[in-house]
C-alpha cells in the first residue's frame, strides 16, 4: 500500500513540475504588437505577432489578431489562413467567425469552409470545443465516474448514476477520437499568392485544371516534395506548388 | 504427399497465369497517344487516347500543357487478351479536348510513370479551323444565333440579349456558358427558356431560346463575347429493320456527336446620359407612371388615413425612393416599408413599387397634399421627363372626443405598423483582442499529465475499494476478524505478562504456565478460527500442520512446556525464557500465516 501511495505521489509531483510556468516576456511583446495595430502600423504589428508564433506561442487570439492585421494590410490569403488556425483553439468565438466570413467574402473565389463530416455532425459538440477542452471534460468525467463507482460500493442504489456517468465518459473519449480524426482528415490550406494554377500533375507543364485566387481555401490530401495535392470539392482536385499555399 | 505437391504446383501456375503483375508475363511497356482526327473545327471535340500496353498498374498520365484546349477526362478502359498462350494487358486513358482557338497546335508528349521509368508519347500536330460556312446555316444539324435588342443604348437602359439554339436532331447534355463582363453589364434573367419549332431556309428546326436582360454600366464601345454551348447531338442510326418487331420496343438507336457551338461576338455602343437632367434626377432610366391616392379624405383630428404612392413602369423601378412628404407640421407621418413587385412582359422587365404613408392630422381644416414628382430619363424618346401625381385634398374636422390627442397611442392603434429596415452602411471586421489573460500559451498535454489525470482516480478507487471491502469483511467475517487481530491480541497479552513476571501476580510458575498456554492456544485458535482454549497441544500441532504452518511442532513443544510448568512448576528462571520463546514463536507463526 505504501509503495502504491509513493507511486501516486511521484506522478502527482511529475504532473506539477511539468506544469507550464508562463513568462511575461511574450505578453509584453503582445502589448507592443497590439499598440502597433492601434496606431495603424499593421505591417509591423503583423511582424510582431508572426515572431511570437515563430517562437512557439500557440494561442487562438494571437492568430485572430494576426488575421486582423493582414486584413488591414489587404492580404486576404494570410488573413484567412490565420483565422482558420485560430479556430483550432477558439472555435466558438463569434468575432472570429464574423471576421473569417468577411475575409472569405473579400476573396475572389469566396470558398467557404467545408461542411463537417457525418461523424463531426453526429458528435456536433466536438466542433464547438477545442482539443484541450475535450480532454479536460474527459478528465472531469473520469474523476466523477470513479468517485461514483466508489460511492456505489457503499450505496448500491447509485447504479443508474454510475451507468450514466460511464456512458458520458465513453462519449467524451469518442468525442476526443472524432476530434483527432476530423483534424487529421481536414488539413486546410489557403492560397497566399494572387493566383495559382492547379495542375493535373506535379510538373509546371502539366495541364492546368483550374485556377485559384488568393484566399481560396482547399484541403491538402497529399504532400510530395515541393508539391501539394489539394482538393476543392468531391470532383475538383489537383497539384499546386507548395510555396504558393499556406497550411 | 505427391498429390499435395501437385496441387500446389497447379495453384502456383494459376496464380502466375492470372496475376496481372506476374513477372513471368512482364511485358515490354509501351505508351502511345492517338487522336480521332488531326483536323477539326472549333465546333468539334478531339478524342485523345493514351494507351499504356504491358501494364495496368500505373498512375494516370501527366498531360502536357494545353492552353488552347479545354480538357475533360472521358474515363479509362482496360483490356486483357489471351492469344494462344500469350497474354497482353493494356489500359487506355481517354480525354476530350475542346479547342478554344484556331490554328495549328502540337499536343506535346504525355508522360507515364511505370515500373520506376518514365515513358513519353509522341507529339501530335492538330489543326483547328473555323467551322466551314459559319456565317450561313445551310444544311447544318445545329447552330446557334445570338441577338441584341439594340446596337446602341444608354447607360442603365435595358437591353435584351437572346440566345437561340437551332437543332434538327435531338440534343442532350446541354451546357451553356454566357460570358459577360460584370463590370460593364448588369444581368437579370427573363424567365425560363422557351422551346418551339421554327422553319429557317425551308428546314424545320427545334429552337431553344433563352433571353437575358442586360443593363450597361459603362459608356463606350463594348463587345459581348461569343456564347458557347456544349451538347451531344443524337443522330439516328438505321441499323434495325423497320420490320423488326423488337425495333419498336427497343426504340431507334442513335449515335451521339459531341459538339461545341459558338455564337458570333456582338458589339454595342453605350451612350452616357445627355446633359440637362432635371432637379432631383436619381438615375431612374426607363418609362414610369406615378399615381397617388388617399384612404380617407374626410376625417377627424387624430384619425388615420393612408397615402399610397404607386410607381409603375419599366427600367430600374426598384431603385426609386421617396422622402417623407413635407406636410409642414399639419400631419404626423409614419412611412411604411415600400413593396416592390417585378414582372417580365415581352422580355421587358417591369416593376411596380408602392410607398405607403400613414397620416395622422394634427389640426382641423382643409388641406391639400403636395404633388409627388419623379424625374426620369426615357431612353425611347432620348429625353428627360418628370412624372407627377395629382394634388390630393383632405377635409379634417375637429375631434369629437374631448381628450387630448395622444399621438403615440394613436399611431399604435390606428396607423399601420411601420416595418423599419436597418440599412447596412458598411462592413468591417471586429477589432483585435487586447485582454492579456486571453493570450496564455496553449501547450500540448504531457503524457505524465494525462497519465496522472486519468490514472489517479482509478488508483484512488482501488485504494478506497480495498479499504471498503476490508472494512466490510471485518464487520461480517468473524474468522477474518479473528485472523487479523490474533497477533495484536497475543502480543498485547504477552507484553502485559512480561511486565507482570516480576510482580507477585505471575510469580507463580503454575499461573505463568497456564496464562502463557492460554495465550498461545488463543492465538492459534484465532488464526485458525477454532476454540483455542479447548484444544490440546497435539490438536494444535495437527491443525497447524493442516494449515501448512512450519512451526507446528515447535508450538506443540512450547505448549507442552507450559503444561509441564503448569502441572510441575520449576524455577522462575525458566518463565522468562519461555516468555521470550513464546514471543519469538508467535512472530514466526505470524510470518508463516
Amino acid at each position: 500500500m505504501k509503495n502504491a501511495f509513493s507511486l501516486f505521489l511521484f506522478f502527482a509531483l511529475t504532473l506539477f513540475t511539468s506544469l507550464p510556468t508562463e513568462g511575461s516576456e511574450y505578453l509584453q511583446e503582445i502589448v507592443r504588437a497590439n499598440d502597433l495595430y492601434a496606431e495603424k502600423h499593421y505591417a509591423q504589428s503583423a511582424e510582431a505577432y508572426e515572431s511570437l508564433i515563430h517562437k512557439g506561442i500557440r494561442n487562438g487570439y494571437l492568430h485572430y489578431n494576426l488575421g486582423n492585421a493582414y486584413i488591414r494590410m489587404g492580404k486576404i490569403g494570410p488573413a484567412i489562413l490565420n483565422y482558420v488556425h485560430a479556430r483550432k483553439w477558439i472555435p466558438r468565438d463569434e468575432n472570429l467567425e464574423a471576421n473569417l466570413k468577411f475575409a472569405i467574402q473579400q476573396s475572389q473565389d469566396k470558398i467557404e469552409l467545408p461542411a463537417p463530416g457525418p461523424l463531426s455532425t453526429l458528435f456536433f459538440w466536438s466542433n464547438d470545443l477545442n482539443s484541450s477542452e475535450l480532454i479536460y471534460l474527459a478528465i472531469g468525467l473520469n474523476f466523477v465516474f470513479w468517485v461514483s463507482l466508489s460511492l456505489w460500493l457503499y450505496f448500491p442504489d447509485l447504479k443508474i448514476v454510475r451507468n450514466a456517468l460511464l456512458c458520458l465518459l465513453l462519449l467524451s473519449f469518442i468525442s476526443i477520437g472524432v476530434k483527432i480524426k476530423s483534424e487529421s482528415d481536414f488539413k486546410p490550406a489557403v492560397v497566399l499568392v494572387k493566383r495559382v494554377e492547379v495542375k493535373s500533375g506535379r510538373a509546371e507543364d502539366a495541364v492546368t485544371l483550374f485556377q485559384l485566387h488568393e484566399g481560396a481555401m482547399v484541403t491538402v490530401t497529399v504532400t510530395h516534395e515541393n508539391w501539394l495535392e489539394v482538393r476543392l470539392n468531391d470532383e475538383q482536385k489537383g497539384w499546386v506548388p507548395k510555396n504558393s499555399m499556406g497550411h | 504427399m505427391k498429390i499435395f505437391s501437385g496441387k500446389i504446383k497447379a495453384l502456383v501456375f494459376l496464380f502466375l497465369v492470372l496475376n496481372p503483375v506476374s513477372p513471368i508475363f512482364a511485358q515490354n511497356i509501351s505508351v502511345t497517344a492517338t487522336v480521332d482526327k488531326n483536323s477539326l473545327t472549333l465546333e468539334d471535340v478531339l478524342q485523345l487516347s493514351i494507351v499504356i500496353k504491358g501494364t495496368q498498374n500505373t498512375p494516370p498520365p501527366e498531360l502536357p500543357s494545353l492552353p488552347d484546349f479545354r480538357v475533360v477526362s472521358a474515363g479509362t478502359s482496360s483490356s486483357t487478351q489471351y492469344i494462344n498462350t500469350q497474354r497482353s494487358v493494356s489500359i487506355t486513358h481517354n480525354y476530350q479536348l475542346a479547342p478554344m482557338n484556331t490554328g495549328t497546335f502540337v499536343i506535346g508528349p504525355a508522360r507515364v510513370r511505370a515500373n520506376g521509368k518514365t515513358f513519353s508519347t509522341q507529339p501530335i500536330t492538330i489543326e483547328v479551323q473555323k467551322p466551314s460556312g459559319q456565317k450561313t446555316t445551310v444544311n447544318k444539324n445545329a447552330f446557334v444565333v445570338t441577338t441584341l435588342s439594340s446596337k446602341k443604348a444608354y447607360i442603365g437602359e435595358q437591353l435584351v440579349y437572346t440566345f437561340l439554339l437551332f437543332h434538327r436532331v435531338d440534343a442532350k447534355n446541354l451546357n451553356l456558358s454566357l460570358p459577360f463582363d460584370k463590370t460593364r453589364f448588369h444581368k437579370e434573367e427573363l424567365g425560363e427558356p422557351k422551346s418551339y419549332i421554327k422553319v429557317a431556309n425551308g428546314i424545320q428546326y427545334h429552337v431553344q431560346e433563352l433571353s437575358l436582360a442586360l443593363f450597361p454600366l459603362e459608356k463606350g464601345l463594348h463587345e459581348i463575347p461569343a456564347s458557347m454551348i456544349e451538347l451531344d447531338l443524337l443522330h439516328p442510326m438505321r441499323t434495325r429493320s423497320s420490320r423488326d418487331p423488337f425495333g419498336q420496343f427497343f426504340g431507334q438507336r442513335t449515335r451521339a456527336e459531341h459538339k461545341i457551338l459558338r455564337s458570333e461576338p456582338l458589339s454595342i455602343e453605350v451612350l452616357s446620359l445627355p446633359d440637362g437632367a432635371p432637379q432631383g434626377f436619381a438615375n431612374i432610366i426607363g418609362h414610369v407612371n406615378i399615381s397617388a391616392e388617399l384612404g380617407k379624405k374626410n376625417l377627424e383630428v387624430g384619425d388615420t388615413t393612408t397615402l399610397t404612392v404607386t410607381v409603375a413602369g419599366n427600367g430600374n423601378v426598384r431603385d426609386i425612393t421617396f422622402d417623407e412628404p413635407d406636410l409642414k407640421g399639419y400631419f404626423k407621418i409614419y412611412p411604411d416599408k415600400p413593396e416592390f413587385h417585378q414582372t417580365v412582359r415581352n422580355n421587358q422587365i417591369e416593376g411596380k413599387k408602392v410607398f405607403k404613408f400613414a397620416l395622422v392630422p394634427l389640426e382641423a381644416g382643409n388641406r391639400t397634399l403636395p404633388k409627388f414628382s419623379l424625374p426620369f430619363f426615357d431612353p425611347g424618346k432620348a429625353q428627360y421627363s418628370v412624372a407627377q401625381t395629382q394634388p390630393l385634398s383632405l377635409n379634417i374636422k375637429p375631434s369629437t372626443t374631448k381628450e387630448d390627442l395622444n399621438l403615440v397611442q394613436s399611431s399604435q392603434q390606428n396607423a399601420p405598423a411601420s416595418k423599419p429596415e436597418i440599412e447596412i452602411l458598411g462592413r468591417d471586421i471586429f477589432p483585435i483582442y487586447t485582454e492579456l489573460d486571453k493570450f496564455q500559451n496553449t501547450r500540448s498535454h504531457s503524457p505524465a499529465f494525462l497519465a496522472t489525470s486519468f490514472g489517479s482516480p482509478v488508483f484512488l478507487f482501488i485504494i478506497s475499494a480495498f479499504l471498503i471491502k476490508r472494512q466490510k469483511r471485518m464487520k461480517y467475517d468473524v474468522a477474518f476478524y479473528r485472523h487479523r487481530n490474533a497477533y495484536k491480541n497475543a502480543n498485547q497479552r504477552l507484553k502485559k505478562m512480561s511486565g507482570l513476571t516480576d510482580s507477585s501476580d505471575l510469580s507463580d510458575p503454575k499461573e505463568f504456565g497456564r496464562e502463557l498456554s492460554e495465550i498461545l492456544r488463543e492465538y492459534v485458535g484465532n488464526k485458525l478460527n477454532l476454540q483455542g482454549k479447548a484444544i490440546t497441544a497435539e490438536e494444535v500441532e495437527t491443525r497447524l500442520k493442516e494449515a501448512n504452518y512450519e512451526s507446528a511442532e515447535a508450538t506443540r513443544k512450547l505448549l507442552e512446556k507450559c503444561e509441564t510448568l503448569q502441572f510441575a512448576p520449576t524455577t522462575r528462571g525458566n518463565t522468562k525464557e519461555l516468555l521470550s520463546r513464546a514471543e519469538d514463536l508467535i512472530k514466526l507463526l505470524e510470518k508463516q500465516s
